[in-house]
């Protein structure tokens, strides 16, 4: 069985994956694999992009998002005359002649990877690409066109893979199904800002940040660098406290609420004790 | 099953010129584009025989061209452009247009079409052809032949109509402007040479030098996620991730964050758009307050440093150019500045580009792209990992230094079979881009320089005047690049022009129902890549070049024919008149089969002759050049200006770089805006576009303006693949996709405006609509929004609407400076204010009722614009 490796901090968002999965199967009749996917509107393979943090610490999280090929796959489990069947190389594969009229199917996917084609009457969804993998190709059109790696299908038993594998997680929605994509480097929460003396217009370098959670506990410590910034990536979504503290300086204790966001704070005017 | 039937290589780079990237195979299946994919090299070469090669960085990284190209995702949509519903069906008439009768030039850009066949289509355009010869002359007809698009060398996209009239007479031609280097061009070329386009051609090795000794990049403007996409590739973007791995910090320099910052970005300067010169000159006088910059280098290999001394310092003007100063002009805390300055004094720090943007296309953009040298030189560039590098345009011209990878052997071109101009080799009868408006309305003209990308730089002191003596100006517009609004300087002031009197016929060739197409008199379908034969290269990938025998996977779309078969037409058709048009098809063609034309393109691309087999890159389709043998011995880019400027100059006229230009001190005393030492300049020269002019009371915005993210300027509006991606349209509340307009939530607060609504982007010269898009990618006082949105016209000419977002139809009209054709295309005042479409579709019912076709799925459709047949 493969599982179907991504990246996250190697995916730059241009949606070759997305797009390529259209060239594939938009007006290309695959039966028995698939029925032609409608030119819009459908996302058998689907980047989604999240806007993080504010002005100047912004980024874009890009989270391309598959059938996960489940080992529990509920789809299978409401598909009605073996509409939905598991290939022997472990590809759920719908059949678009016996899933004709079976719309509960689309409900199914906890992650919306399951589509209606009223013109067709018939739900659709990746399908691997099975079409390409059973004339030779060695992987589908997504990993493919992949440009920087972030997609890999990789052999579960292969012992290069191990330790990645291990270390790498399932979509939330997919959890505990036993899906076969998996995600390395999935972001967290970050805290970020910069510490400055207005009254001289310089940074304050090497500040010390403190983070503590809301029990009080010292999560991390860090510094802020040659530019007054500071950033811990690694938060929850909880509410932390943040204490800086720089030498000839008055210390700020700040609230960060990452539970809906990442928090930048507006850049924090240590005041010297001098001053 | 069946996956395939055939399987044809292209290249899809959309740059034109007879150039090429973007190297893709495409699987035919039922006559039709079944899939297009990246190419396998590795089904054809071992990495022996490319010697293949391996770059060392930091951290034990490595970094390799890999064994398939990189495709960008544009040229994978290209199924989508190719079957587009905005294709020209069949040659068209304007309904009202009547060569023998009323012309009505004032209805351009308004009245529909009706279905001519390509016989009469060519009876008419050789009768004006000719009764503009007779009554005018040659030079009458003006010459539209530029610009991007296709990279096609037979049937090149642009250009074939040269070749035409050239055979008969003569014409005038449109000189493209260096739209892509404008500041570089007009500025940093006076400080360090570096012909043709004022960007460091010396970067031989400097990836790897980067890799190994740069402790920050300053992407200055730099969005390589996105501009590499129309030619170039994907292999940009692993370098970046290898920078990333060397832990090289990653700082970006713009007013929004980039699509490059948005997944690399260390840290952000929000600089304000067109702004970069206060930021520049704070961190130049930061260093020269502190002693942190390298004197002796500067006394090595500069001249005229007392002269910015003296500028810097204030004892020119009385204000020193503080990080203080800059801060209300560039929108940076001083204290960011004063810390990016130190930084940089402390560390290697090197410049990455990547082209666009208000860094260089902006009012005054020489002025920021001077100071950028200085910059680099008053801390030594050349040392190791300090350097100036591109993401693009990696073979620029074929010049192999550009890249700062490893090159092939030979960088092929397609000259020999290329029927186009070439950049710099426009006729005496010319016009500058930028000026073009002066011509159509027929006016006379003075500017100085070709200005075109390959001219030298003691080509700007040469002076030129339009219409040549005993010319009468331009009568007849030929463009097969009908996208001027949508990509150059004053769209609407353009849009008048074509509405003038004076232009009496103005024929369209191009693909797609776009832009300018609507304006024009007779428009002829195009056919697009996949449809002809022909003869490519991708020289532009960074992996290796190649060169390919492009088969046509695909018939000829509706009536549509290649550019070179459809001028071809149109010489036979003046050929009734005998005379200087007797044979004239022939003469132009030589009555070569697109076979013949390959080989020769083949014979005479550069590849050595026992390196050649035309049978079997006939049947592979391409073919990979190997990596020269000695590129681990090349110098290391200004390793060796570095090292010994004496020896190794640089091609200024004193060989060093040049802080003060005697040059232009002597051509221009007078020039104010362009001095012979860069400065900030606050207004002038048509431009006052300052949020602290009195101007940004009616326009408090400035406006960024960036190669599009889902286009390559004005192409690839209409796939629909491209238009669902969230950043690429905004569905408004009447239906229409409308083009994004991104603006900071502090600022839409101010304004009311929420993500969705339609809202006005204004200024003296008219309204664009654009979706609004609240998000933090945009610093406050900014909004943003790409070029190239398809035009469609609610009121068309200046003081006009336009309904898909072409925003460049509202940016200025005049140059980068008076003496400097440049294009200045982003950085300048705007206003905002939300609109009620539905009322404004109350205003103009016709207008908003004429898109019966229309889906906001792929945007507009021809049939809209076209009578219905009785």
């Amino acid at each position: 069985m493969k599982t179907l490796l991504v990246d996250l901090s190697r995916c730059n968002g241009c949606y070759n994956c997305q797009i390529v999965c259209k060239d594939e199967h938009c007006e290309n009749d695959w039966s028995p694999y698939a029925l032609p996917q409608p030119q819009t509107g459908q996302f058998w393979c689907r980047v989604d992009q999240e806007e993080r943090g504010r002005v100047p610490v912004v980024r874009v999280a890009y989270t391309p998002k598959f059938c996960g090929m489940c080992d529990d796959a509920p789809c299978l489990a409401v598909a009605k005359d073996g509409a939905v069947y598991r290939r022997e190389d472990g590809i759920v594969v719908i059949d678009p002649e016996k899933a004709k009229g079976q719309r509960e199917l689309v409900d199914a996917c906890p992650q919306g990877m399951i589509f209606w084609n009223a013109e067709l009457d018939v739900a659709q969804k990746c399908t691997g690409c099975a079409h390409l993998l059973d004339n030779g190709w060695s992987e589908p059109r997504c990993v493919d066109a992949c440009a920087t790696d972030a997609l890999r299908l990789v052999d579960e038993d292969d012992p290069e893979f191990t330790d990645l594998l291990a270390s790498a997680a399932a979509s939330e929605e997919l959890g505990g199904l036993g899906s076969h994509v998996r995600y390395l480097n999935v972001p967290k929460r970050w805290i970020a800002g910069t510490v400055a003396d207005r009254t001289k217009n310089e940074v304050v370098i090497g500040a010390q940040v403190t983070i503590l959670n809301a029990e009080g506990k010292q999560v991390a410590t860090l510094e802020t660098d040659d530019f007054g910034d500071f950033k811990y990536d690694f938060c929850d979504k909880a509410v932390y406290t943040v204490l800086i503290e720089a030498e000839g300086y008055g210390s700020t204790e700040l609230t960060a609420d990452c539970t809906q966001k990442d928090v930048v704070f507006d850049d924090i005017f240590a005041d010297r004790f001098d001053s | 099953m069946k996956i395939k039937d055939t399987t044809v290589v292209h290249n899809l780079g959309l740059e034109s010129f007879g150039g090429g990237a973007n190297i893709v195979a495409a699987d035919i299946l039922d006559g039709k584009i079944a899939r297009i994919r990246p190419v396998h090299f590795d089904e054809d070469y071992t990495k022996e025989e490319l010697n293949y090669w391996t770059l060392a960085g930091k951290n034990g990284t490595t970094f390799e061209p890999g064994m398939k190209s990189y495709t960008p995702p544009f040229p994978l949509v290209y199924k989508r452009r190719t079957y587009s519903k905005n294709r020209i069906p069949y040659p068209m008439k304007r309904v009202d247009w009547d060569p023998e009768g009323e012309r009505n030039p004032q209805n351009r850009g308004t009245s529909k079409y009706e279905r001519i066949s390509w016989d009469e289509a060519c009876r008419i355009i050789a009768a004006e052809i000719k009764r503009v010869h007779d009554t005018y002359g040659p030079n009458s007809i003006l010459c539209q032949g530029d610009g991007h698009g296709e990279s096609k060398a037979i049937n090149t996209p642009h250009g074939c109509m040269t070749r035409l009239l050239a055979n008969c007479g003569g014409y005038t031609a449109q000189a493209r402007n260096p739209d892509s280097w404008e500041g570089w061009y007009w500025g940093a070329k006076h400080v360090w040479g570096m012909d043709p386009v004022g960007q460091n051609t010396h970067s031989t090795g400097t990836a790897q030098d980067i890799a190994q000794h740069c402790d920050a990049m300053l992407y200055w403007g730099c969005d390589l996620e996105t501009t590499t996409w129309g030619w170039g590739g994907q292999l940009a973007s692993r370098m970046a991730y290898w920078f990333d791995d060397c832990d090289i910090m990653h700082i970006a320099v713009a007013p929004d964050c980039n699509y490059t910052a948005a997944v690399h970005a260390d840290k952000w300067f929000p600089v304000l758009p067109n702004t970069d010169a206060a930021l520049q000159l704070a961190i130049a006088y930061t260093w020269w307050a502190e002693g942190t910059y390298d004197r002796e280098y500067i006394d090595t290999h500069a001249i005229g440093f007392d002269w910015f001394e003296y500028y810097l310092s204030g004892s020119e003007d009385g204000i020193a150019k503080t990080p203080e100063w800059a801060e209300p002009i560039c929108g940076i805390p001083a204290y960011r500045i004063r810390a990016l300055a130190r930084y940089w004094a402390q560390h290697a720090v090197s410049i990455a580009h990547c082209n666009g943007g208000s860094f260089v296309r902006a009012a005054f953009a020489h002025e920021p792209a001077r100071l950028e040298v200085y910059l680099l030189a008053m801390q030594g560039i050349g040392k190791p990992g300090a350097i100036s590098i591109k993401f693009i345009e990696w073979v620029l011209f074929g010049l192999s230094s550009c890249s700062p990878l490893p090159v092939s052997k030979v960088v092929p071109n397609t000259a020999a079979c290329y029927n186009g101009p070439l950049i710099g080799q426009d006729p005496d009868s010319f016009v500058p881009k930028v000026m073009v408006h002066k011509a159509l309305r027929g006016e006379s003209f003075d500017w100085y320089g070709h200005g075109t990308a390959a001219d030298s730089r003691a080509n700007q002191f040469e002076h030129f005047h339009f219409p040549q003596e005993g010319d009468a100006g331009i009568k007849m517009l030929w463009s097969d690049n009908p996208s001027f609004t949508t990509s150059l300087n004053g769209g609407y002031e353009f849009q008048s022009a074509l509405r003038t009197e004076n232009l009496e016929f103005y024929l369209v060739e191009a693909p797609w129902f776009e832009d300018d197409a609507r304006f024009a008199d007779i428009v002829l379908p195009i056919c697009t890549k996949f449809e002809v034969d022909d003869f490519g290269t991708d020289n532009d990938s960074g992996q290796w070049s190649s060169v390919i025998y492009e088969k046509a996977g695909i018939e000829h779309v509706g009536e549509a024919l290649s550019d070179w078969e459809a001028v071809r037409r149109i010489a036979k058709a003046l050929e009734t008149y005998g005379g200087p048009y007797e044979n004239l098809e022939y003469r132009m063609s030589g009555g070569k089969t697109a076979e013949q034309q390959i080989k020769e393109g083949y014979e005479a691309c550069g590849i050595a002759e026992e390196e050649r087999d035309f049978e079997a890159f006939k049947k592979r389709g391409y073919q990979l050049i190997p990596t020269r043998e000695d590129w681990r011995e090349e110098e290391v880019g200004l390793t060796g200006f570095y090292e010994d400027p004496e020896r190794n100059r640089l091609e200024t006229p004193s060989g060093k770089i040049e802080f003060y230009s005697s040059a232009l001190a002597t051509a221009w005393p007078d020039d104010h805006v362009r001095g012979p030492v860069a400065h900030w300049v606050e207004s002038g020269d048509g431009h006052d576009d300052r949020l602290s002019s009195k101007r940004a009371e009616a326009y408090p915005f400035l406006i960024v303006s960036n190669h599009p993210r889902w286009r390559v300027h004005a192409e690839l509006d209409d796939v629909e693949w491209l238009r669902e991606i969230e950043t690429c349209k905004v569905i408004g509340p009447d239906g229409y996709a409308y083009e994004p307009l991104w603006i900071n939530p502090v600022d839409a607060g101010k304004l009311g405006l929420a993500n969705g609504d339609v809202a006005g982007v204004y200024n003296e010269r008219g309204t664009v609509l654009g979706g609004v898009r609240v998000t933090e990618r945009i610093r406050p006082g900014v909004v943003y929004m790409d070029h190239g949105a398809n035009s469609d016209v609610i009121v068309a000419g200046l003081g006009g609407m336009d309904r898909g977002g072409a925003v460049n139809l509202i940016c200025p009209t005049s140059t980068t400076s008076k003496n400097c054709n440049g294009e200045v295309t982003s950085g300048y005042l705007v206003g905002v204010k939300k609109v009620d479409v539905l009322e404004l579709a109350r205003r103009y019912p016709e207008e908003f009722a004429r898109n019966n076709c229309y889906s906001p799925a792929y945007g507009q459709d021809v049939r809209d614009y076209i009578v219905e047949e009785a």
